[in-house]
Order: C-alpha cells, then sequence, then structure tokens
C-alpha cells in the first residue's frame, strides 16, 4: 500500500514534468505547426543558465528565476532567428529546422562548455524528505507536483482569462481569422514561444534539482517523451497534452515499479505497446483538439 | 473619393495567376456586388483586399491611402473588416469570446463591453447563448456571430464572402435583410455572393468576374436586366 | 681524369648507409575514431585530449620507437555505431599502421569486426567489456577490464563485512549490464548474496520508481552496486539519498569525474572503482602538471591519462617488434610483459588481449577523491569473461 502511494507520486511528479514540456510543444504546434524537437535544447539552456548562475554565487531562488528568464530568452530567440524565416513552411520543412536548431545547441555546449554533464548542487531543504507515517516521500517530489499544479493554473488563467491568451486559443483554431480581427500574429508566436520556454524553463528547474547534474544532451529524452505524450494526448490539443503527460509518466513509472524483474529490459518496449495501444482504440488522441485547423 | 479603389490588381498562386487586372470601384455607403462563377477570382480579390494573400500586381486604395500588400493586421487596424466564407467562427471559444475578440484592438476595454451589449441588443440569439461554446451554434447562428464579430471592429469598408451560403432558406433572407440594414446605417460594403438575384438586389453596383477579370460591370438595375446576367445566372 | 680520393667514398658509402636511416624516417599513421560529440564524448573527449597530447610530446621526441613520426588520421564518430564502422573501413583502406577506437565496448566491436580481419592492431580508448577482444585477435583494451573491477571490488566489500548487495544494470551498453553481474559473481564466490537487481534505461528521465522498489526490499540490502555512468549515475544517488535511503552505493571507474564529485552530499562515501591516482610525485601527478602547463585545462579524469599511455602501448609493442608491420606490433603487442605506465603499470601477455593492470579503490569523501588502495585483481575471483 505505501509502496503504490509512492509510486503514485513518482508517477505525478514524472508526468508534471512531462507534462510542462509537452503544453509548450502543444502551444506552439497548434498555433504554427511546428513540432519543435528543439524545445529540449531550451530546457537544457535553461539548466545551463541556472548552473552559470550558482558560479556566479547567485542564491538558489535567483538561479531558478534566472533559469526560466534564460529560457524564455532562449524560446524568444530561437523564434526570432529560425523559425520566423520560415512561417508558412510546411510541417517537414519545419520539422526538420528544428532537428537543425537542436543539434546546433548540442554541438555548441558539447565543444563549448564540456561533453561531460556539469553538477549542480541546490539548497538541503530540497532534498529532505517527508514522513506520512509508513511512507516516506521526497520533499522534491511534492515541490516538483505543486509548481506543476502552478504553472498549469497559471497558464489556464492566461489563456481564459486575458485578451492575449483569448488570441492564442483563438490563433489555435484558426490563425488567419485572428489577424483579420488585427491581431498581430507575430505578437501571439512570440508569446506562444515566451510560453512554451517559461514552461520548459520550470520543468528544467525540476529536472536539474531531481538529477543533479546538466549535460549537453539533458532535453533530448524528456523532449522526445513529451512529444510522444502530445501525440498521445491529440497533436495540437493543450489539455490533451497535459493529459497525455501524466499518462505517460504513470504508466513509466508503475511499468518500472511494478514488473517482474526479468520483465524489467523490455519496460521501454511495453510502454510504447500500451501507448500505441491507446492510440489504436483512440487515433484522434485521448483528448482531441476542438477543430481541425483549415488550411 | 471612394471608400475604395482597386486598379490593375493581380493575385497568384505559384504558376496559377487567379486574379488578372481587376479594376473596382467602392463608394462611401455603397454595397457592391461582385459575382461570378466559381474560380473566377472572387474570394482572391476579397482576399487581396483584405490582406490575406499579397497582391502580385496593381494597387489598392482605401478612402485614398495606398494599403497595397499590407498584411491583414494591418488593414484590419485601418478599418477593414472581413466576414470570411465559412463563417470561420472560432468553435471552441464562447460566443462573447468570439465577440469581444472582434473588437480586440479596436476598442478600450470599455467600450469593447458597450459594443458587445449593443451586438447582443441586435442579435439577442447571441445575447441568450454568450456562454455557449459557438462550435455549438446552428449554421444561420454562426453567420449571425461572423457578421457581429466583424462589426465589434466597427469597420469603415466590410467584406463579405458569401455570407449565404449553406443557410436555410428564411435564413437566406434574413441575411441578406441585415446587409441591406447595414448599408443603411452607413456602412461600405463589397459583397461575393453565389445568389445573383438577391444581391443585385440589395446592391448599387454590380461587377461580374470571368477568369480573373471583369467581363461586365453596371448598376444593379442595369445588370439585372442585361441578357449576358439573366443567361448566366438567372435562367430557369 | 681524376681516381676519386678515400675521402670522397668514404662520404660516398656514408651517404649510401644513410640511406635506410632515410626510409625509417617513415611515419606511423593511427586512424583514430573518437566521439567529440554524443553520448560517448564525456569519455572520447579526454581520452582523445590525453592521446593528443602524449602524441605531440612523443613526436617532439622524433616519434614512435624514436623513429617514425606519428601522423593521426581522427574522426568524429559523433557517437553514431554507423559512422564508426564507416570510419573503420575508411582506415583500412587509407592503411593505416594502427586504429584507436572510441571508449566503449561496442562501437570497439564493431570497428574491431572490419579492422581485424584487415590486420590491423585496434585499441578501445577505455572500453573495459572483457568481451570485446573476443571479437577478433586484433583488437586491444587498455584500461582495467570490468572483471577485475569487479573482482577488487567485491572483494572490498566482503571485507567491509557487507553480505548483500542489490545491482542495478542498464541493457543498453555492455558495460552497464555485465559489470554488475561480473560484481555478483565474485561477490557470490567470496561468500556475499545477491538479493535482486533492478533495470534502467540510458538517459532514463528519473528513478524515484527505482527508489520505491528498493526501498520496499526486505531484507534491505547492505550495498547498492551499479555501473551506471553520468547522467544516469547522478539522477540515481540524487533520488536515492533524497527519498531518505542511506545504504551505501559502489560502483565502477565511470565514477571518477569531477561531475559526480560535486554532486554534494548526496555522494559522499560512494566507493568506486578507477585506473589510476595521482599520488604526489608518481608518474601520473607529473602527467597531470605537464598537461595543464601546456593547454591550460586540467586533466581531470583518468581517461586523459590513459590516452597517453595508450601511445607508450603502442610505442613499447613497436619497439619490442622491431618494426611498424601492423601483424609483428599485433605480436609484440599481445606478448608484451609487465611495462612501466603513466597511469599504471600494464601486462598483455598471458591474457586474452585486456591487459591486466592494477586496480584503485576510492572513496568520495567531501568532494574528494580519497584514495583508498591500489592493488591487482586475485585471479581466482576473477569472473570468466
Amino acid at each position: 500500500m505505501g509502496t503504490l502511494l509512492q509510486q503514485t507520486v513518482n508517477a505525478l511528479s514524472l508526468g508534471g514534468v512531462y507534462a510542462l514540456l509537452a503544453l509548450g510543444l502543444a502551444t506552439v504546434f497548434s498555433i504554427v505547426r511546428l513540432i519543435n524537437f528543439a524545445h529540449g535544447e531550451v530546457m537544457t539552456i535553461a539548466g545551463y543558465g541556472i548552473w552559470w548562475a550558482l558560479l556566479l554565487a547567485l542564491p538558489a531562488p535567483v538561479a531558478i528565476l534566472a533559469g526560466v528568464a534564460v529560457a524564455v530568452g532562449a524560446a524568444l530567440a530561437m523564434e526570432r532567428i529560425a523559425f520566423r524565416p520560415m512561417r508558412g513552411a510546411d510541417v517537414t520543412t519545419l520539422l526538420i529546422t528544428s532537428f537543425a536548431v537542436s543539434e546546433i545547441i548540442k554541438v555548441l555546449f558539447q565543444n563549448g562548455i564540456s561533453a561531460r554533464p556539469v553538477p549542480i548542487v541546490l539548497p538541503a531543504w530540497l532534498t529532505s524528505t517527508i514522513d506520512l507515517g509508513a511512507v516516506r516521500i521526497g520533499m522534491i517530489s511534492v515541490v516538483s507536483i505543486a509548481a506543476v499544479v502552478l504553472a498549469l493554473g497559471a497558464m489556464a488563467l492566461l489563456l481564459r482569462r486575458t485578451p492575449l491568451g483569448l488570441a492564442m486559443r483563438a490563433a489555435a483554431e484558426d490563425f488567419a481569422v485572428v489577424r483579420l480581427m488585427g491581431i498581430k500574429a507575430n505578437h501571439v508566436v512570440a508569446l506562444a514561444f515566451a510560453i512554451s520556454g517559461a514552461l520548459a524553463g520550470i520543468a528544467a528547474v525540476l529536472w536539474v534539482a531531481q538529477r543533479g547534474s546538466v549535460d549537453p544532451l539533458m532535453g533530448a529524452t524528456p523532449v522526445l517523451k513529451a512529444f510522444i505524450a502530445t501525440v498521445l494526448g491529440g497533436l495540437g490539443s493543450l489539455g490533451g497534452a497535459v493529459l497525455g503527460g501524466f499518462v505517460v509518466g504513470a504508466v513509466e513509472v508503475f511499468l518500472q515499479g511494478f514488473l517482474p524483474e526479468a520483465a524489467l529490459p523490455y519496460r521501454e518496449a511495453i510502454s510504447l505497446s500500451i501507448i500505441i495501444g491507446l492510440l489504436v482504440l483512440r487515433p484522434d488522441g485521448l483528448w482531441p483538439a476542438a477543430n481541425v485547423s483549415r488550411s | 473619393m471612394n471608400r475604395l479603389s482597386v486598379t490593375g490588381l493581380r493575385v497568384r498562386y505559384g504558376p496559377i495567376e487567379a486574379v488578372r487586372g481587376l479594376d473596382l470601384e467602392v463608394g462611401p455607403g455603397e454595397i457592391v456586388a461582385l459575382l461570378g462563377a466559381n474560380g473566377a477570382g472572387k474570394t482572391s480579390t476579397l482576399s487581396a483586399i483584405a490582406g490575406l494573400v499579397p497582391p502580385s500586381g496593381g494597387r489598392i486604395l482605401l478612402d485614398g491611402e495606398d494599403v497595397t500588400g499590407l498584411p491583414a493586421e494591418a488593414l484590419a487596424r485601418r478599418g477593414v473588416g472581413l466576414v470570411p466564407e465559412g463563417r470561420r467562427v472560432f468553435a471552441s471559444l464562447t460566443v462573447a469570446e468570439n465577440l469581444l475578440l472582434g473588437g480586440a484592438v479596436h476598442a478600450p476595454p470599455p467600450e469593447r463591453r458597450a459594443r458587445l451589449r449593443r451586438m447582443e441588443d441586435r442579435f439577442p440569439v447571441l445575447g441568450e447563448r454568450r456562454d455557449q461554446k459557438a462550435g455549438l451554434l446552428s449554421g444561420g447562428e454562426q453567420q449571425m456571430l461572423a457578421i457581429a464579430r466583424v462589426l465589434m471592429a466597427a469597420p469603415r469598408l466590410l467584406l463579405m464572402d458569401e455570407p449565404s451560403l449553406g443557410l436555410a432558406p428564411q435564413m437566406v433572407e434574413r441575411v441578406f435583410d441585415l446587409i441591406a440594414q447595414l448599408r443603411s446605417e452607413g456602412l461600405t460594403i463589397l459583397l461575393v455572393e453565389q445568389n445573383v438575384p438577391m444581391s443585385l438586389d440589395i446592391a448599387n453596383h454590380g461587377v461580374v468576374l470571368a477568369n480573373g477579370r471583369v467581363s461586365l460591370r453596371g448598376t444593379a438595375r442595369d445588370l439585372l436586366a442585361s441578357d449576358a446576367v439573366r443567361g448566366a445566372y438567372l435562367a430557369g | 681524369m681524376r681516381r676519386p680520393d678515400s675521402g670522397t667514398l668514404l662520404l660516398l658509402s656514408a651517404a649510401l648507409l644513410a640511406a635506410p636511416a632515410a626510409v625509417a624516417q617513415e611515419e606511423y599513421v593511427i586512424g583514430v575514431a573518437a566521439a567529440q560529440s554524443g553520448g560517448l564524448a564525456p569519455f572520447d573527449q579526454p581520452s582523445f585530449a590525453g592521446f593528443q597530447f602524449c602524441v605531440d610530446e612523443m613526436n617532439a621526441q622524433g616519434g614512435i620507437a624514436g623513429q617514425h613520426p606519428i601522423r593521426l588520421e581522427v574522426r568524429d564518430t559523433r557517437s553514431d555505431m554507423a559512422e564508426t564502422v564507416k570510419f573503420a573501413q575508411e582506415f583500412v583502406d587509407l592503411g593505416v599502421n594502427f586504429v584507436v577506437g572510441p571508449a566503449d565496448g561496442d562501437p570497439t566491436m564493431a570497428m574491431g569486426q572490419i579492422t581485424g580481419p584487415a590486420g590491423i592492431p585496434t585499441m578501445t580508448f577505455a572500453g573495459t567489456a572483457p568481451i570485446l577482444t573476443q571479437v577478433s585477435d586484433y583488437v586491444f583494451g587498455s584500461y582495467p577490464a570490468d572483471n577485475q573491477q569487479a573482482a577488487v571490488l567485491a572483494s572490498y566489500a566482503r571485507e567491509l563485512g557487507y553480505g548483500s548487495a542489490w545491482l542495478l544494470k542498464s541493457p543498453d551498453a555492455a558495460y552497464t549490464l555485465i559489470g554488475p553481474e561480473y560484481f555478483g559473481q565474485a561477490f557470490q564466490t567470496l561468500g556475499g548474496t545477491v538479493l535482486g537487481e533492478g533495470s534502467y534505461t540510458m538517459n532514463q528521465p528519473e528513478f524515484s520508481a527505482i527508489v520505491t522498489t528498493i526501498q520496499a526490499l526486505d531484507p534491505q540490502p547492505d550495498v547498492i552496486v551499479t555501473w551506471a555512468w553520468e547522467p544516469d549515475f547522478p539522477a540515481f544517488i540524487r533520488a536515492l539519498r533524497d527519498a531518505g535511503v542511506t545504504t551505501p552505493v559502489m560502483g565502477a571507474d565511470v565514477l571518477d569525474t569531477p561531475t559526480v564529485r560535486g554532486l554534494g552530499d548526496v555522494v559522499e562515501g560512494v566507493v568506486h572503482t578507477s585506473g589510476g591516482y595521482a599520488e604526489e610525485g608518481s608518474a601520473h601527478a607529473d602527467f597531470n602538471a605537464r598537461y595543464l602547463a601546456a593547454t591550460g585545462l586540467a586533466a581531470d579524469t583518468n581517461y586523459h591519462v590513459n590516452g597517453c599511455d595508450i601511445v607508450g602501448m603502442i610505442d613499447a609493442a613497436v619497439r619490442a617488434a622491431g618494426s611498424t608491420d601492423p601483424s609483428a606490433v599485433r605480436d609484440a603487442l599481445a606478448d608484451l610483459p609487465e611495462t612501466q605506465g603513466i597511469m599504471s603499470s600494464y601486462t598483455f601477455a598471458g591474457t586474452d588481449r585486456m591487459p591486466l593492470r592494477s586496480v584503485v579503490l576510492a572513496r568520495i569523501e567531501g568532494g574528494q577523491k580519497v584514495f583508498i588502495r591500489r592493488g591487482l585483481a586475485d585471479p581466482a575471483i576473477i569472473p570468466a569473461p
């Protein structure tokens, strides 16, 4: 029973990070039809931002804010430098552009800083544990889940309550008509990238806190998982991305925790099979986007 | 001065030229009906005037100001409103959100609220359904919403692309009544329609397109009487 | 016409004698395939840096065996197996004298399947899976093999009184899979028990599920052993300690990096094997000092010094063979008796081309690598490859 509760906390904690990343991917995709595989590198950049801030002996909360700010800046710069010139290109071209951006950033870090991970030590209170009777839960998991809930809540408020959020939701459905309303396309796109950057930055903080190091390839695996989550949730659906993230996290954690020892090496294969199975049952995803966009 | 003055407009999609040197004028407070068969270049013309596609040639003047090649958002801010073909309301947004978005950049929040109330008075069905998702409205209600959404911007030139398409007959009449009423309020309208008799019935002038060029133009009354229009659109 | 005088004849014969010496000035070509990017870059980059440094030093002294200037043909594998294999073929086509491959067993084996049949001796930068030499008679290891490391680590674990162990493995690399298994075998030979094992995927996002499994173990193990490397080991140890598990953790030579030592409290007390330790006044410390002076960078891993030792191994083999002929060099290298290296001495004679080298045991204390001892594995408990 205690183990089940602990694994549930683990699943929420991991799923939450995937949800943040998947939501960032989906936000950008819903507006510019770009599956941004360089999203993982935004996370990596945020990680190095935290590392750099700690090297400058800034206090941990400042370093964390710096990491998120760096991620927003990186996402905006990526949009301005790499993706804006490609605006209107087809999905494949955009996808390949994002791979190119991703590779360039990885190599810059590998050759500019180090191919090896750099250690990051966050405050001790983050690494303490909470005793709940028979169950001991890591503070970091709790903080992680709380941060995800806050970030998702803030995102929902932004989308529901602000004019720009309204424009973003509308743009996800029909970008051309949003422009006919006089709303500047560049502002909406930039906002989408800024939001995705902020979410990736928060994900990076949680990731780094749990892993203790940053390396040039840090973002690659999580962004792949987040991509799977967005497809599972329904490509282009923001709610679907969040749901997909939590499902992918739960599948991974529960398989890791409850598969018999002999089957453990096949965990990834089993986990992907479950996701493919879900997609066979629901080809448009668990929570499809409301409208298919018109061309 | 004409509200809209288009000279030598050309629109090209890759190798295909959809509009080939079109001249068009719309005076203030006028309805001009843009007619023609499918593929004649009507929607391309509207898209170019609204800034959704850049013209490959020609000039577009709005109240004498050259606005050729400006992007859609800039034209919208200058008072060009388009009711797009197929309505294209934001299905996952509520009715009120659709309307507020229509006035988002044109009016400060208090004024936007006031306009929203006026629209809800004018279109009671939208007031009743203000918190429903627009995707749940009927086709006719969505068309009303699409028109009300543009009116939120208080445009000086209203472009309408097939507003009666796919609507039930009595709804079609309501739409045409509304268009005529909007003119009587002083709005300038460029109307693209398949329904030639009803369009010419409310229009001041008509322009018939064929293969991207003007094949016929005149007052609505003359066109209604012309053999060419009767033969092509009013036969049977 | 005058008969040539004896002085002229003497000069002439001297010139003729000098000719073979000119031939002996022939360069020695080494094909190097190492990753400058990708997952192996953390190990290939420092290995290559140390290798390059000592190649330059040796060339300043005339080259291999003091007479063959070394020319390197360097290729970046980007950690891509297909690229690695392509470069192996390219090295064969170029007719290089020797090949040095990536710091992992799997790509080295892939290369060896091409360079071996072509008769070119091939050495891994730091692959430690002892099976890697089984692919061809021409393939050599350079670092103390996993089974030697495992035997030394298991002996120490038993000395500390640990009776039960839990192993964390990953099937994604021979190193991470077999290393803990060797430990388990040696540990059991010495009377210990293996309670169970866990499996992770390389670059796995998080380890909390595994940690929860460990917390649920009954009875709890005395020690957890893994061959995981970066960034998996940092993530694992972080999750383990964050969950309040204080069980001792032991690992392999991959933990000997400033990154792992920089992880703070969570790695306090972790015991790991290593290829070397730069005791004050040792050749190893001298190398580190020379490297720092020349490059301005710290040789902060053992891969640097091992890369340098590889240059020495090739040099010793060419000297012993008295020739640069690849087959003769292979035979000489395979029979190399104990030779003094910089990181440690090495013996190839009597092994299946994985050198017998001393293994260092170290403990991380206060972010520092604390030397425990250095020694050879007891042949009686070294698990068979």
